[in-house]
């Protein structure tokens, strides 16, 4: 039990990077607009990001089982720590980054180690949804900019109210868009842990009993909340200030979109019923809620005209995007071969 | 939790009608200016002249009541965080154009021009435009917190009305220095002249920020 816990605190440590991270697409421009303190926002993410990841987080821990299982502790631990290390580094430089890209580097990091092939239909999938996530979010914020504008033009409600109905839908889409990123982005954090997972379920009281995964997802989102108190702030900078400059109307419109994207893409019954109607499914794949709020930012931004685009500061974070699954894939690469070969630990069981 | 929800929803309805409030003060305001410019001179200083300008004063003072109501509603409730400033000098701006009613309004009490009846008529008009001026002002102002299109056309009346005073006012100025006044009321009338028309201006300058404020307001 002791070693699982210490090799899971690697795991832990890359939840403190989500919540860190993320935590400022879910609400960094509903509190970088002034219109919800930090704190609140910050318990109402959390609480979701909890029931988020508890009842919901499964879903998408199977896609990236699909493309690697590690199957060893050490091996979770080293995968684990290799992504939260390139996600960490890119924070330090003021990046906001994708845990979804630094998971999968560091998977295909331990397959290419053990010279393992790595499941390319699913690699294929998950890198289309890199694509798909930021223009799909980019879509939804078009079309409600455009119906929020539409319908603000005829309603002519005053602007008191108006704020007063932002500032609601803010709380209620922060709430959204925790849930969304527990049930998500938490595979990310603790999905390489499932298949060593030693932890016992949890009873609360006579109602309900918490299976281990859950437990396992349970502690993940804990630190990912720690992660949101400690250090999203910074991070906050970045994305609800520096990308365009927002009317707290069209940073609602952001994080809902934002947060409707996640949810597609988590949901087993929308992929479900998708397929039933012969349309191509969303698979459930771990997205990264960051190229969400930037597709969402940029498709705003070009409807607009453009012009409050900061390009410059956009291409940053695209290129963060690149270079996080390669920095996580040699990070792996080279902390396995010291896990193996130092600490003489087992990182693939045939 | 309720109560506090009650309460938001009630502080936010009186700050909304005070902002309301304030609109119909300007327009009170206009009405009144108009009456008592009339009475004046039909009757100079008279009771009934006092009257009408000590409406104008309680109508100064409400407003001025109502200006602070607003500035600290809106920082104390933390509302509308983006357009608080914009808002802010937005009500300073009409409280000036209110106060400048208000003077212009007092100084005829203090000074009594004696001014010929061959500019009456001229000086009506004048004053009818500068009001009308102020109240399109002021719709064109509450329209900014509800509807921007109507925001638009009514800004558009007021650049017209402020440029049709500025001709009133500049023919006016020519008859009476073209007159066999002698100079020092000649100035006295021409300062009143430039005084009513300044209000105008006010309202114009006061469109011209608003506007700006407008293009921040649109999402």
């Amino acid at each position: 039990m002791f070693e699982y816990l210490f090799f899971l605190s690697s795991g832990l440590f890359l939840g403190w990077s989500l919540g860190a991270n993320d935590a400022s697409n879910i609400f960094g421009t509903a509190v970088g607009t002034k219109m919800l303190r930090f704190t609140t926002a910050a318990i109402i993410a959390s609480i979701f990001l909890v029931l988020g990841a508890v009842f919901s987080g499964q879903n998408t821990a199977e896609t990236l089982n699909a493309l690697g299982e590690v199957n060893t502790l050490p091996a979770a631990f080293t995968v684990s720590l290799s992504s939260a290390l390139a996600v960490l580094m890119m924070l330090k430089s003021g990046i906001s980054v994708s845990i979804s890209q630094a998971i999968v580097g560091g998977i295909i990091g331990w397959n290419v180690y053990n010279h393992k092939p790595t499941d390319t239909e699913t690699l294929t999938n998950i890198c289309a949804t890199w694509i798909f996530c930021p223009i799909i979010s980019g879509v939804i914020a078009v079309g409600l900019y455009i119906c929020v504008k539409k319908l603000l033009h005829h309603s002519k409600v005053h602007i008191l109210w108006q704020d007063m109905a932002v500032r609601v839908g803010m709380i209620l889409t922060t709430a959204l868009g925790g849930f969304a990123l527990g049930a998500n982005n938490m595979a990310n954090v603790v999905g390489v842990f499932i298949d060593s997972n030693v932890l016992s379920p949890l009873k609360l009281g006579n109602f309900y009993t918490l299976s281990s995964t859950q437990v396992l997802f349970f502690l993940g989102a804990v630190a990912a909340c720690i992660g949101v108190f400690t250090y999203s702030q910074k991070a906050i900078k970045t994305v609800g200030k520096n990308v365009l400059s927002f009317s707290p109307t069209v940073a609602w419109i952001v994080i809902l979109s934002q947060s409707l994207v996640l949810i597609l893409f988590s949901s087993e019954n929308l992929e479900n019923f998708l397929i039933s109607m012969n349309l191509p499914p969303l698979p459930a794949v771990p997205v990264s809620s960051t190229q969400a709020v930037i597709g969402a930012i940029v498709g705003i931004g070009l409807v607009k005209g453009g012009k409050g685009i900061k390009w410059s500061l956009i291409l940053r974070v695209v290129s963060g995007w690149v270079a996080t699954p390669v920095i996580a894939f040699i990070l792996s690469f080279i902390l396995l071969f010291f896990m193996e070969n130092v600490f003489k630990q087992t990182i693939f069981m045939p | 939790m309720f109560n506090v929800k009650i309460s938001l929803f009630a502080r936010t309805r009186d700050l909304e009608h005070n902002i309301d409030s304030l609109h119909d003060k300007i327009i009170e305001m206009t009405m009144v200016f108009k009456e008592a410019v009339d009475i004046y001179l039909q009757e100079m200083r008279s009771e009934k002249y006092r009257q009408t300008s000590k409406k104008i004063k309680i109508i100064e003072h409400d407003s001025d009541t109502l200006r602070r109501e607003i500035e600290s509603k809106l920082y104390e409730q933390n509302l509308i965080p983006d357009l608080r400033g914009n808002i802010l000098e937005l009500v300073e701006n009409l409280d000036r154009v209110i106060n400048l009613f208000d003077e212009v309004a007092h100084k005829f009490y203090i000074e009594r021009p004696d001014i010929p009846e061959a500019y009456h008529k001229q000086l009506r008009e004048l004053v009818n435009q500068v009001a009308d001026c102020a109240e399109n002002m002021a719709i064109a102002s509450r329209a900014f917190f509800r509807d921007l299109v109507t925001l638009r056309d009514y800004s558009k009346k007021v650049y017209l009305l402020e440029h049709q005073s500025d001709k009133t006012a500049a023919k006016l100025r020519n008859e009476v220095f073209d007159s066999d006044l002698d100079l020092a009321r000649k100035m006295q009338i021409n300062n009143f002249i430039e005084e009513v028309a300044d209000i105008a201006d006010l309202a114009e300058d006061c469109i011209d920020a608003l506007l700006i404020f407008a293009i921040k307001r649109e999402i």
